[in-house]
């Protein structure tokens, strides 16, 4: 099993408002307290390589106190040089979001090199509020997604310069320099909600897939349709394409680890997640099938979960050393995952480096049969 | 397309949720017209029309319909969105019109206004921004909740957005072309209108040659939900001058 250890960079804060997206006042945001945030964050990262860990994530979200990594470029250059072997997943750029993505294709490539060939490039298309926050058409979403993982692939592997006449991203010339260090390029991994479209996509392309926030029984549903794609276009998925993609928290005992969790876990979907209405659902964003299948399966809004539900529905693994082994365990078999994907929160940063050292000593060691194997050989690309 | 009454030719073209809507506005353009309110592509139900990437392919569906039916000349009719659809069509085809009515109409770039984003709100706040009188409202209530009805109301944002998102609510060549446009034309407008202020009224009367302006005082942006009767009349009056 591999570990990696995944950070929103949240900026924890309580308030009585619609939604922690799009419209949340950025007078809120205090760059003094931000700063702090972004050091301790970078440190627990950092940290994570020092424990074990085999892959450091970023992610990139808009607007928001969920997630304050609007550039997760930004924060990967920063760990670039700051770690030497764990990888970097950029979990992932949203693509659509931008209106030049070669830029994209150029960063990954930067990073790349100067990393040694470390970096995990995610393609995705950002989430629903996100279209509100850049303006970027919804309708577009999925075409212009395509378009520049098309781009983007091309250019990291085909010889410059070459003209590229899409619909919506159209260069005289396609030459970027560098080119990345990894051949044929840094894998590309597929975070995402779980369309059948998106699903098909990244199968085909041999792209890991992985689902964040969701329970246990529809990711597993995904993941299953995921690895009949694969069969269906010739192969069988290796578990390094799949992710056990959930917060972990772990203390001594279960007492313990439940009385943190309580007190922390569930800020992510109380707060983080709060996402007014109309901006779950800009129009177009979803294809109609897609949103049937939302329709004719409703769940509850996170802002709706009780502790009780995100344990019952697999949403965290919370525990002893020992229980949080269980779960994995449980956990790893259902959804044939080979990579566990997680972040921790203790509460302060003090406690949540402590929650890491437990788990990268008593938990991690006891999956490590598969220590000296390159989880991202033949995988994708 | 719903089709009613009798005299000159005049084509109604619909509003955000007005597909397929016959309201006492309508009917009492009938009395003196006969009217066509079509429904336009991708909203009421009709499958989702996604060749149509800008508003100048609902203005030229709409002139295509117009040589389809035979109809040679007509009144022209629109509100809000498709009084939008009815300038674009007026400034490559106003010698086709008997008359343009705009009906507080959105399309484009007026200087110190920014229209409202309607996408990211919810109904109290879109019954805030479009009506001077909540209760008017009720005429665009959706007539269930069913998955259907919904996914039917998510296409017709979809068709929407794919032509209005950003820039949003507006063309930008749409404003220099308005002087273009050779026919008569009534421009009517709710005095309280928040999604389009009495700031873009001025707007299009100074853009559109001779433009005539109707303020409706009890009325936000659809003075035909709002007061129909007078708004009805009013237009009544403009087209039935010669």
């Amino acid at each position: 099993m591999k570990f990696y250890y995944f950070h929103l960079m949240p900026y924890p804060m309580e308030h009585d408002e619609a939604s922690s997206w799009v419209t949340l006042s950025n007078r809120h945001y205090d760059p003094v307290v931000g700063h702090t945030l972004y050091n301790q964050y970078l440190d627990q990262l950092e940290y994570a390589e020092q424990l074990g860990w085999d892959g450091l994530c970023v992610n990139e979200h808009h607007q928001n106190c969920y997630g304050t990594m609007p550039s997760p470029n930004v924060m990967a250059a920063m760990l670039v040089r700051r770690t030497h072997r764990a990888k970097i997943a950029i979990l992932g750029n949203g693509l659509p979001l931008r209106e030049n993505p070669l830029r994209i294709a150029e960063e990954i490539a930067m990073l790349d090199v100067a990393s040694g060939g470390r970096v995990i490039s995610g393609f995705v298309r950002g989430i629903a509020p996100e279209y509100f926050s850049t303006a970027v058409n919804p309708t577009h979403s999925r075409e212009r997604f395509y378009e520049a993982a098309e781009l983007i692939l091309r250019a990291w592997t085909e010889e410059g310069p070459f003209a590229f006449d899409g619909r919506f991203y159209r260069y005289p010339y396609v030459n970027p320099w560098p080119r990345p260090l990894q051949k044929p390029h840094p894998p590309v991994w597929c975070p995402s909600q779980g369309s059948s479209e998106t699903v098909e996509w990244a199968a085909r392309r041999r792209f890991p897939y992985l689902m964040v926030f969701t329970p246990i029984t529809r990711i597993a549903q995904i993941y299953r349709e995921y690895r009949e794609a694969c069969e269906r276009h010739g192969y069988t998925a290796s578990p390094y394409q799949l992710t056990v993609n959930l917060p972990i928290v772990v203390a001594e005992n279960d007492a313990k680890a439940y009385e943190i969790a309580q007190a922390h876990a569930l800020w992510v979907y109380h707060v983080g997640l709060r996402v007014a209405a109309p901006f779950w659902r800009p129009p177009g964003y979803l294809s109609e099938s897609s949103l049937r299948r939302v329709l004719d399966n409703p769940t509850k809004l996170p802002t709706e979960l009780t502790f009780e539900d995100l344990e019952a529905g697999g949403y965290i693994i919370c525990g002893s050393p020992a229980t949080v082994r269980d779960k994995l365990k449980v956990f790893s078999e259902e959804l044939r995952a080979g990579i566990v994907c997680s972040g921790m929160n203790g509460g302060t940063h003090e406690r949540t480096l402590e929650m890491m050292q437990l788990f990268a000593e008593e938990v991690m060691p006891h999956f490590r049969d598969d220590a000296h194997v390159d989880e991202t050989a033949g995988v994708g690309r | 397309m719903v089709t009613a009454g009798k005299g000159a030719a005049m084509l109604f073209l619909h509003g955000a949720g007005g597909a397929g809507r016959w309201w006492p506005f309508h009917e009492q353009l009938a009395r003196n017209f006969t009217v066509r309110a079509p429904t336009h592509p991708g909203h009421g139900g009709a499958p989702a029309a996604d060749w149509i990437e800008h508003i100048s392919d609902l203005a030229f569906h709409y002139l295509d319909l117009l040589d389809e039916i035979g109809l040679e000349r007509v009144h022209l009719v629109g509100a809000s969105f498709g009084g939008w659809i009815a300038a674009e069509m007026a400034t490559v085809a106003s010698h086709r019109l008997d008359s343009l009515v705009l009906i507080d109409p959105v399309g484009i770039k007026v200087d110190g206004w920014i229209y409202p984003f309607l996408f990211g709100m919810d109904i109290p706040d879109l019954v805030a921004t479009l009506f001077h009188e909540p209760a008017a409202a009720m005429a665009l209530m959706p007539r269930d909740q069913s998955v259907d009805t919904l996914v039917e109301l998510y296409r017709e944002r979809a068709a929407l957005a794919r032509v209005s998102w950003n820039p949003y609510l507006y063309d930008p060549l749409l404003r220099r072309r308005l002087g273009r446009i050779r026919a008569r034309t009534l421009l009517c407008w709710g005095e309280h209108d928040r999604l389009a202020s009495l700031a873009c009224a001025a707007a299009w009367q100074a853009e559109i040659p001779g433009a005539e302006l109707r303020i409706f005082r009890g009325s936000g942006h659809l003075p035909h939900l709002e007061e129909p009767e007078t708004t009805a009349a009013a237009i009544l009056e403009f087209c039935r001058q010669p």
